[in-house]
């Protein structure tokens, strides 16, 4: 699990950033922008829009550092409007990608995803290892997911939250959070366990 | 008790609340066809954790900043900020006093900022060094006294935050001067240590144990007041063969 740790100190920041301070904003870029990266990069599978979002993120939390009620962590806030900016950039992805009618399969081997972004053409070595095909196939099964089952998988798998935090960042009921999760372990399942013969 | 399910396996693997824990384990206990599921899904979500997200670049976090800057303070005029003309008026007569001082003078004096105007480059790259020299010494000076404070000590921070604050604003103005000419380690360096400096300027009032030494390691794992005392000693090398 990848939790966004809690910062010591964040406090006195985002105080200071609340009264307009940029400095102390800059602080918490500084603790955090690394975790939001990691978060950022299994939402959207590649490092260019990683970074994008990374940026989108800390603009809104800029623009919304007042509405921060500390109920939450700092990173724990973060990471709903993380997730938030992926979705909907997963949303506008899709869109696009039906517009140019490219199928799914296609796309994703075209390297949408860095794990899949393996050069193709004469095997290595590294190509034929067992571990890297699996690999491969995970970024196409994550890929695969609604930008939701995706996004809710991510944040129980990955970074550790609970149903009920997952549920409260996306501001959908527990239950649709909980199916969302079953959804994508169902269909990582069925890609997946197939070529767990491959180990 | 009937057998499990997908969902209840998954909410089992996961820890989440569902399924009664207790009764859910003692049934995998007892039925094979439910244990053999379970083992196959932990499996694959087992696998799912091996792909790891990769390490952003070095410097990510300062390009980053760099393009939520001018998102972020554009159209305030850091001119406007009180805090900055006294760095302002700081920086100028330490680069007038450390000019007057590599001329040998015992005292500086009161001088005019024109002085600058008629200086050879060769005399402003010599300004520029010592007075970077010294910024650098008085950045040392406040990261070896956070280097030695104490666990056990309930620390009064006010002063060092003060302190790590003129340190931004007068590293701040010397970068300026510096980008003039572009991009150079020395610059990448000045920008490390403000960064260091704002986590300074940023604590809190009484930092706990374990906030001090977080910063302690922080200097200890970069390197940084090592870096500071090279990196001075070499600017004023540099600034005495000029």
């Amino acid at each position: 699990m990848d939790c966004i740790p809690i910062a010591p100190g964040d406090e006195i920041a985002i105080e200071k950033a609340r009264r307009g301070d940029p400095d102390a904003f800059r602080v918490l870029v500084d603790r955090h922008a690394r975790a939001v990266f990691r978060l950022a990069f299994r939402m959207t599978g590649n490092e260019i829009d990683a970074e994008d979002m990374v940026q989108e993120t800390f603009l809104k939390a800029w623009k919304q550092i007042g509405r921060f009620d500390g109920r939450a962590t700092f990173g724990t806030w973060l990471h709903r409007i993380c997730a938030n900016c992926a979705i909907d950039h997963i949303r506008a992805r899709k869109r696009k990608q039906d517009l140019q009618m490219v199928p799914r399969a296609v796309e994703s081997a075209a390297g949408s995803d860095p794990v899949s972004r393996v050069p193709t053409g004469a095997p290595s070595p590294e190509r034929l290892a067992a571990s890297a095909q699996v690999t491969a196939i995970l970024g196409s099964a994550l890929d695969e997911l609604s930008e939701m089952e995706r996004t809710a998988f991510v944040l129980r798998h990955y970074e550790g939250l609970s149903v009920d935090e997952i549920s409260a960042a996306l501001g959908v009921q527990p239950g649709a959070a909980k199916h969302s999760i079953f959804r994508a372990v169902h269909k990582l399942r069925r890609v997946l366990e197939p070529a767990m013969n491959l180990r | 008790m009937k057998h499990l399910s997908e969902e209840d396996l998954i909410l089992l693997y996961y820890g989440e609340p569902g399924v009664s824990n207790s009764d859910a384990r003692a049934h995998l206990a007892e039925c094979e066809q439910c244990k053999e599921a379970a083992e196959a899904l932990s499996r694959t979500l087992d696998l799912c954790s091996e792909w790891t997200a990769p390490e952003p670049r070095i410097g990510f976090e300062r390009g980053a900043w760099a393009r939520l800057e001018p998102e972020i303070a554009g159209k305030r005029s850091a001119w406007l900020f009180p805090r900055t003309w006294m760095a302002a008026a700081a920086a100028v007569i330490l680069l007038v006093g450390a000019f007057l001082l590599g001329r040998g003078s015992r005292a500086p004096r009161p001088t005019s900022p024109s002085i600058m105007a008629g200086l050879s480059s060769q005399a402003r790259a010599r300004i520029l060094q010592i007075s970077l020299a010294d910024h650098l010494d008085r950045a040392g000076r406040l990261l070896t006294e956070i280097s030695n404070a104490g666990d056990t000590a309930s620390l009064d921070f006010a002063a060092e935050r003060d302190r790590a604050q003129d340190l931004v604003d007068e590293g701040r103005l010397m970068r300026q001067t510096l980008s003039r000419e572009g991009a150079s380690p020395t610059l990448t360096f000045l920008d490390e240590v403000e960064r260091f400096l704002l986590e300074v300027a940023n604590a809190p009032d009484s930092p706990s144990p374990s906030e001090v030494r977080e910063l302690r390691q922080r200097i200890g794992a970069t390197s940084l007041l090592f870096k500071v005392r090279i990196i001075e000693s070499n600017l004023r090398t540099q600034g005495r063969k000029l």
